[in-house]
């Protein structure tokens, strides 16, 4: 039987179908007392993975392991783990409250459970309702008090804010987070960093079927920096005059802006004024975990690079006495409007020890340059770029 | 594995679908029944007349002791069990096609039991259609058949018992045609066109290229030998003299034409049944649910 220690392990997991590799040699553990959120975009193997954990698809290579037993010698399976599954369905002419008797047979618990779990997830007085008048957000209740039948210690949910309200949400996040204090385990999928962000503490964050990240959000979250957005009326005059104050972490932006990392954007303003250039414009930017999250899945279905790069080397834009910071880079990406600073590692496959459970930081990452202040982060989930406000005096 | 089976009997009745099939089942059975009683009664009634006299006696037979009632009833057990066979055709495509079949196989503890116990389940569903059917068409042939056509005690009891059981292994069939095709509507057509239609095509072929004995080997040919078969076993058993020309045209009429005896014809086929059920369980134990 099983250890009940209610981790989850993925070792090596490999699919393969036909000609298209889903998962590729995916391997990551889930501890209990935590939400973990899985995400990567669509299409980066979430669902096959989370099939392949819970038997329902054959791995071609490798192993899912759910306290410490594959899936289908978990005995009772529902009792250990409930899931939540984007293609799981209803018959559509059963009522919800038969729906769940049928389960709670198959589990062997009490009849009387099915009320409790509709109850719980707040269809009591929808249950004698046929579940194909459900609305989307109620089938999601719906499977998720068909995943709470069995009281099981581990729940894994494929993307299951889809159809839910933002009352909903809220309600499921609440949910997650007081089960996974009782001590149990919450892994949770999304292609969407924010919609899970408040919700996990760990992240497994993969993209074309490999682990990209996995370990604390905390840890990745210390990994952002925070850029100050600058439009002078000399561009040349007030990077000469930043590059006297020491800081040299600058970047031009295609729009004609410049992007200076690691300062506050009154220090800026200051400099500025010493060096008689007027500021149009300035704007924080805190890059927000979800651009760090685009980073490190992007390119699965990315377009050819090249855009950027013709926009930035327009004449014009090189100031005389300017010259680009080689750790600097232009964003390989199209879709990135607003360039980031790259870190090394989101360039290359992981290394080899990256991909050991709570390794932090990772190997070939880089910590901030010397002199670099972590800007205050009183609300670390802000997202204060976009408008561009006059901000710094001059 | 209780569990299981309860929550399989759960599942067939908690839609409408057993008695949506139920009611067409019962109708057929008994429509049957009631319109073969007739017929049979009205040949019995012509050959027993004075008209036929000189025939009679030239075949040397007795039309009053001639049980006629029961090839109408093996002819409308075997039209009735199309019914238990698209309900068992439905029981895994309709769980695929809804996707149920995922939380099915999440309550589980291993796809062998879960299939299993849908096994039990359907084997009993198609001995209450299979009952429903027989009685269904007992009723209809005792309100159109004269007396003295019926069976008597045992034959009924055997004629019951052969019919219960082709309705059984008819829903098998169902169960592993539907698990192999994984479409409802699939499932459906195919099950109805080939049982009657395309047989029969290949049965008036066979027929009339001197070949009937192959018939007997085909499903639905060997299915209609269960219940024809122990139909005009009973007839000749009871009828007196039959010479022996009028043998193969009753059992024609009967529905068993070139099929065996009604064990050899159960055994084949069962050869069928477990031939399509494997092949669907095989299917399904190894299908990635995505």
């Amino acid at each position: 039987m099983h250890d009940g220690t209610g981790r989850i392990v993925v070792q090596n997991l490999t699919k393969q179908f036909g000609p298209v590799a889903a998962v590729q040699n995916l391997s990551f553990t889930v501890e209990p007392g935590s939400v973990t959120g899985f995400l990567g975009p669509n299409g980066a193997g979430k669902t096959t993975t989370l099939r392949m954990l819970l038997g329902l698809v054959t791995p071609t290579a490798g192993i899912g392991l759910i306290n410490g037993r594959p899936f289908n010698q978990l005995g009772n399976p529902a009792r250990v783990v409930g899931a939540v599954l984007e293609a799981q369905g209803f018959h559509p002419k059963r009522t919800a409250r038969n729906h769940l008797l049928v389960y709670a047979a198959a589990i062997g618990v009490p009849d009387s459970r099915a009320d409790q779990v509709l109850q719980l997830v707040g269809l009591g007085a929808a249950g004698d309702r046929k579940a194909g008048g459900y609305s989307l957000g109620m089938k999601q209740r719906l499977a998720l008090a068909t995943a709470l039948l069995g009281d099981p210690q581990i729940l894994v949910l494929d993307e299951p804010a889809n159809g839910l309200d933002p009352e909903g949400i809220a309600w499921l996040r609440t949910f997650l987070q007081s089960y996974a204090r009782s001590g149990r385990t919450v892994l949770i999928s999304s292609h969407l960093l924010a919609e899970v962000e408040q919700t996990v503490d760990q992240v497994v964050i993969i993209s074309r079927g490999q682990t990209m990240y996995y370990g604390p959000l905390d840890n990745l979250r210390d990994q952002q920096q925070a850029r100050v957005l600058v439009q002078p009326s000399d561009t040349g005059a007030l990077v000469a005059a930043l590059r006297e104050d020491g800081i040299n972490a600058i970047e031009q932006l295609p729009d004609g802006r410049i992007a200076v990392s690691g300062v506050e954007a009154k220090q800026i303003a200051d400099v500025a004024l010493k060096a008689g250039v007027s500021i149009y414009g300035i704007q924080e930017e805190k890059a927000d975990l979800e651009r760090l999250f685009f980073q490190l899945t992007s390119g699965q279905y990315a377009a050819p690079v090249g855009y950027k790069q013709q926009g930035y080397e327009q004449p014009g834009y090189q100031q005389p006495g300017y010259q680009q910071q080689p750790g600097y880079q232009t964003p390989s990406q199209p879709f990135q409007q607003q360039p980031f600073q790259q870190q090394p590692y989101q360039q290359q496959p992981p290394p080899p020890g990256y991909q050991q459970p709570y390794q932090q930081p990772p190997q070939g990452y880089q910590p901030p340059p010397p002199g670099y202040q972590q800007p205050p982060q009183d609300n670390p989930y802000g997202q204060q770029h976009g408008q561009g406000g006059l901000g710094g005096g001059a | 594995m209780g569990n299981l089976i309860k929550a399989e009997f759960r599942k067939t009745t908690s839609t409408g679908l057993w008695w949506g099939l139920m009611i067409p089942t019962v109708l057929m059975a008994l429509g049957w029944a009631l319109l073969t009683g007739a017929i049979f009664t009205s040949v019995t009634d012509f050959m027993s007349s004075s008209e036929a006299e000189d025939l009679t006696e030239f075949l040397g037979v007795d039309p009053s002791q001639w049980q006629m009632a029961l090839f109408g009833m093996a002819r409308s057990i075997n039209v009735a069990t199309l019914f238990p066979m698209i309900f068992g055709g439905l029981a895994i495509a309709n769980e695929i096609n809804r996707k149920t079949i995922t939380t099915t196989f999440l309550t589980a503890p291993n796809r062998v039991s879960a299939l299993a116990a849908k096994m039990i389940v359907y084997i009993v569903w198609g001995a209450i259609f299979g009952i429903a059917i027989v009685a269904s068409v007992s009723i209809g042939v005792v309100i159109t058949s004269d007396t003295s056509a019926l069976p008597d005690a045992t034959g009924w009891l055997a004629l019951a018992g052969v019919g219960i059981l082709s309705s059984i292994l008819m829903t098998m069939f169902g169960v592993g045609v539907g698990a192999l095709m994984t479409s409802v509507v699939g499932t459906t057509v195919v099950l109805l066109l080939y049982m009657l239609l395309v047989e029969n095509g290949i049965q008036i072929v066979l027929a009339s290229q001197g070949l009937p004995e192959i018939i007997g080997f085909l499903p639905n040919g060997a299915v209609n030998g269960l219940t024809g078969s122990v139909a005009s076993s009973l007839f000749l058993a009871n009828a007196g003299v039959v010479p022996d020309d009028l043998v193969d045209g009753l059992r024609a009429v009967a529905g068993a034409l070139g099929a065996f005896d009604w064990w050899l014809s159960g055994l084949i086929f069962l050869v069928w049944t477990a031939l399509f059920f494997l092949g669907g369980w095989a299917a399904t134990q190894r299908k990635d649910i995505t």
